[in-house]
């Protein structure tokens, strides 16, 4: 394979840099099709490598090789050799789906630590134990590990859990560790701290598979990268070359850095007369029994037609729920919400159709939005049917269009849901969305579990989408500044509150808010790790 | 743990105000029979010498809030009162039937445990194999078959044609722990259908939880293979079939009646057979306390149990 040669350029050093675990010539076929496709990779102590790609480009197939795990019913060829011991840690996207539910965090921990004190008489074991369990979860950086032993999972916060996980892996004593998208759909101070800690670990001396389609995050991290499309390696090499001189087109379009759409056209949204416009909204959740907690107060906000706004804020901040109170998902609130002038219906139930056509809302998990049986054409043309009450065949035949024109074509779109990727399906739920001719479009997060190529695509299409129709106003909430920084103004939300809206330009550069600022400064501090 | 603190509180409370509505519903049924529950007992041919006896000795000419109130105190001091038909106190009917029905339950529980729990984690670890399939199915078609009819099936082939086993426990009174051979028979009835319910309950819970992800987790980092089915993947699967068990003590302790006829056993299910039959109200409102007080026991007990493994779910309370 010709990567091979340029990874082993990159091992200038001398024998520190044996790899410790190796992936030579990985294929993997389950019924006929073919996932990975002659992958080789090498794991060096103390160096991040990166496994870049499109989701469904075979980074975690490749990945779980290296724990020998496959997908059921695989043919595998290629070899996959480790070094002696042949532990591998494993850091999955989601944390809490390997600590088990009904156990103390503890009880995996120790059952690690025992398999490594057989050695010594059986009265010392359990201090030996506790002992390395207390030490690993010192190395994670969790603090209190005392009182976190015995703790349930759910008692944990994510960061916790994640931390949790690491601490089984160095525990375990592994000389490789592989993290699985370990900073997708976190906000940007979240993503900062996973990479600092990562970084540590590769400090360690341990060799660090990192499956990501987060560029910022690889950017960050990364010594050595691997582009991989559709399971294939593309291009290979040290991350600094990489960057620099990406040889391969797929790596350029990848790395190809997205100009914002706001300067030009700033002329949008005539004065006056906004579209949609919020008085005096306050969003109450209610606590059990206890009462209720309002979580967002918002006095006045106002989108004008044609406009963009972004809602930008971290996770918990409530901009979902500004969403929700727009789109008549979340009933509980007092203040108003107005439509050109009349205020809309609380909720869902009560507003008529033509109110229920004006607004609409895309949400974060396309799949779950879909019926997976049934083909997305029909569920697309569904929404002119019964919110504008087009015929069966007129709507089929606008979906149709609507759908080519956000990039599924005919023979995508018959298929069923199932059988369309994420980055596919939220074009479709963008298509559905725009079949009922919407006055408000609400995308709730709607890039944040798509990788970059996707992520693009769907970004393309707003910014198309808000240059040919200029009666079409956009929400977007995000926790993603590069999303944001579309937008034509951006409203900063934190624990509820408004703390800064205004021009998107002048709130990235120069942020008047001490929030707002700090949002900004991560995202720089990802970026400047991208140089080395 | 303040949660858990505070949950076994709001539980215990709870089964506290269940209890009262046992004690109240049995009140209520007992005075909604119809007409006067005297006229109702003295039978078809009404003597009403025999009524005003009856009216009398159940206070039945005082207001219904002051017998209450009066029944109400006697519970509070374990007085259940006095059965109409010989005069001697409810709660001995009960003592001298709980002997025999807790011994078949205990008997019962005791293999029902290891026996329903161990089948089921066979299955799970072959699962779709030979092994699997045998104990679905067999499961499956013993649970089809009601009690009574396995009963009577067992006394013909054992007792009355081979002979090995006696068909019934007549004439060994309340001392059944002395004739072991007596009581192999109920045990089997009595364990069949909960072996069959309990061992597929665990059957689907445990091979869910040794294809969850936490499973991998463990396997893949070395951990053994007795040690994950056991402290991994059993933990999970057990909450379903806590609850399960709990039903199935309650219905051993309280609702075996069937059973207890067929092999005269003067358990609890024959007390309250004979006392239905002799309408012998005191008694059956006794009996209908204690069951009702039991299930609210066992329930509460399953309960913390579940809320214990399965500590994220809140049972509601």
């Amino acid at each position: 394979m010709n990567h091979e040669n340029a990874t082993a350029s990159s091992r200038a050093g001398g024998t520190a840099d044996e790899p410790v675990a190796e992936v030579r010539d990985l294929r993997v076929e389950v019924d006929g099709s073919t996932i990975v496709d002659g992958v080789s990779l090498k794991a060096v102590p103390g160096r991040v490598t990166a496994l870049v790609g499109a989701s469904g480009s075979g980074k975690t197939t490749t990945g779980l090789a290296l724990l020998g795990e496959y997908p059921s019913g695989a043919r595998v060829t290629g070899d996959v050799r480790l070094a002696a011991d042949g532990l591998v840690g494993y850091i999955p996207q989601h944390p809490a789906a390997v600590l088990n539910p009904a156990r103390r965090i503890s009880a995996l921990l120790t059952d690690i630590a025992r398999a490594q004190v057989g050695h010594l008489p059986r009265g010392r074991r359990r201090s030996a134990i506790r002992g390395r369990v207390l030490q690993a979860l010192a190395d994670a950086q969790l603090p209190a590990a005392e009182v976190l032993l015995r703790r349930y999972p759910h008692q944990l916060s994510g960061g916790q859990q994640q931390r949790v996980v690491l601490a089984q892996a160095l525990l375990l004593g592994a000389p490789v560790i592989v993290a699985d998208e370990p900073t997708t759909g976190q906000d940007r101070l979240t993503k900062s701290r996973v990479v600092d800690q990562l970084a540590a670990v590769a400090a360690r001396g341990i060799a660090v598979i990192l499956l990501s389609h987060d560029l910022d995050v690889v950017r960050a991290l990364a010594d050595d990268v691997v582009v991989m499309r559709q399971g294939r390696v593309v291009e290979s090499g040290p991350a600094a070359r990489l960057w620099a001189a990406p040889q391969h087109a797929w790596t350029q379009e990848l790395l190809v850095e997205r100009p914002g759409f706001t300067e030009p056209e700033t002329a949008v949204g005539t004065p006056g007369r906004p579209v949609l416009r919020i008085r005096g909204l306050a969003a109450h959740h209610r606590d059990g029994a206890r009462g209720t907690t309002t979580v967002l107060r918002t006095p006045e906000l106002d989108v004008a037609p044609g406009e963009c706004l972004a809602v930008v804020g971290r996770s918990g901040s409530g901009k979902t729920t500004l969403a929700r109170c727009i789109a008549g998902l979340h009933r509980d609130h007092d203040g108003e919400v107005l439509l050109d002038d009349v205020a809309l219906p609380r909720s869902l139930r009560n507003r008529s159709r033509t109110q229920l056509a004006a607004v609409q809302y895309v949400f974060q998990d396309a799949r779950a939005a879909f019926d997976e049986h049934r083909p997305v054409l029909h569920q697309v043309a569904r929404t002119a049917i019964r919110l504008r009450g087009t015929d069966a065949d007129a709507a089929r035949q606008e979906a149709l269009t609507t759908l080519a024109r956000l990039g599924l074509p005919a023979d995508l779109s018959g298929r069923s849901a199932g059988r369309l990727s994420g980055g596919e399906l939220q074009r479709a739920a963008l298509a559905r969305a725009l079949l009922a001719h919407p006055r408000v479009l609400v995308c709730d997060e709607i890039t944040s579990g798509l990788d970059t190529i996707s992520r693009r695509g769907i970004l393309d299409i707003l910014t198309t989408l808000l240059h040919d129709r200029d009666d079409l106003s956009l929400i977007l909430i995000t926790h993603d500044l590069d999303t944001a920084a579309l937008a034509h103004r951006i409203a900063v939300l934190d624990a509820g509150e408004v703390v800064e809206q205004g021009p998107a330009q002048r709130l990235l550069t120069e942020p008047t808010h001490p929030f707002t600022a700090s949002l900004v400064v991560p995202t720089a501090r990802l970026k400047a790790g991208t140089s080395g | 743990m303040t949660a858990l603190r505070s949950f076994v509180a709001r539980r215990l409370l709870l089964g506290v105000v269940q209890t009262v509505a046992v004690v109240l519903l049995v009140f209520t049924l007992t005075e909604a029979l119809p007409g006067d529950a005297a006229v109702a007992l003295a039978g078809d041919d009404p003597d009403p010498a025999r009524i005003a006896a009856i009216r009398e000795a159940m206070h039945l000419d005082r207001p219904a809030w002051e017998r209450l109130g009066d029944w109400a105190m006697g519970l509070l001091h374990g007085d259940l009162g006095t059965s109409l038909a010989s005069g001697r106190p409810v709660s001995q009917y009960i003592a001298d039937g709980f002997g025999p029905t807790l011994l078949l339950a205990a008997l019962t529980v005791a293999v029902l445990v290891p026996v329903g729990f161990g089948l089921g984690v066979l299955a799970a670890r072959h699962e779709g194999r030979l092994v699997d399939r045998l104990i679905s199915s067999v499961t499956l078609a013993v649970y089809a078959v009601p009690e009574f009819a396995l009963g009577v099936l067992l006394v013909t082939v054992f007792a009355l044609q081979l002979g090995w086993l006696p068909p019934t426990a007549v004439g060994f009174g309340t001392d059944l722990l002395g004739h072991p051979a007596a009581l192999m028979l109920p045990v089997l009835v009595l364990l069949s259908r909960p072996v069959c319910s309990l061992a597929r309950l665990m059957r689907a819970g445990m091979i869910d939880a040794l294809a969850s992800p936490y499973v991998s987790q463990a396997r893949r980092y070395g951990v053994t293979g007795a040690r994950i089915r056991y402290a991994h993947a059993l933990p999970n699967a057990l909450a379903p079939a806590t609850q399960q068990l709990a039903r199935t003590i309650d219905w051993l302790l309280s609702g075996v009646i069937v059973v207890e006829a067929l092999y005269v056993i003067p358990g609890l299910g024959t007390v309250l057979l004979n006392a239905v039959a002799e309408r012998d109200v005191p008694v059956v409102q006794g009996l209908a306390v204690v069951f009702g007080v039991l299930t609210v026991a066992l329930n509460l007990g399953a309960d913390l149990v579940a809320h214990r493994l399965a500590p994220r779910a809140g049972v509601a309370a």
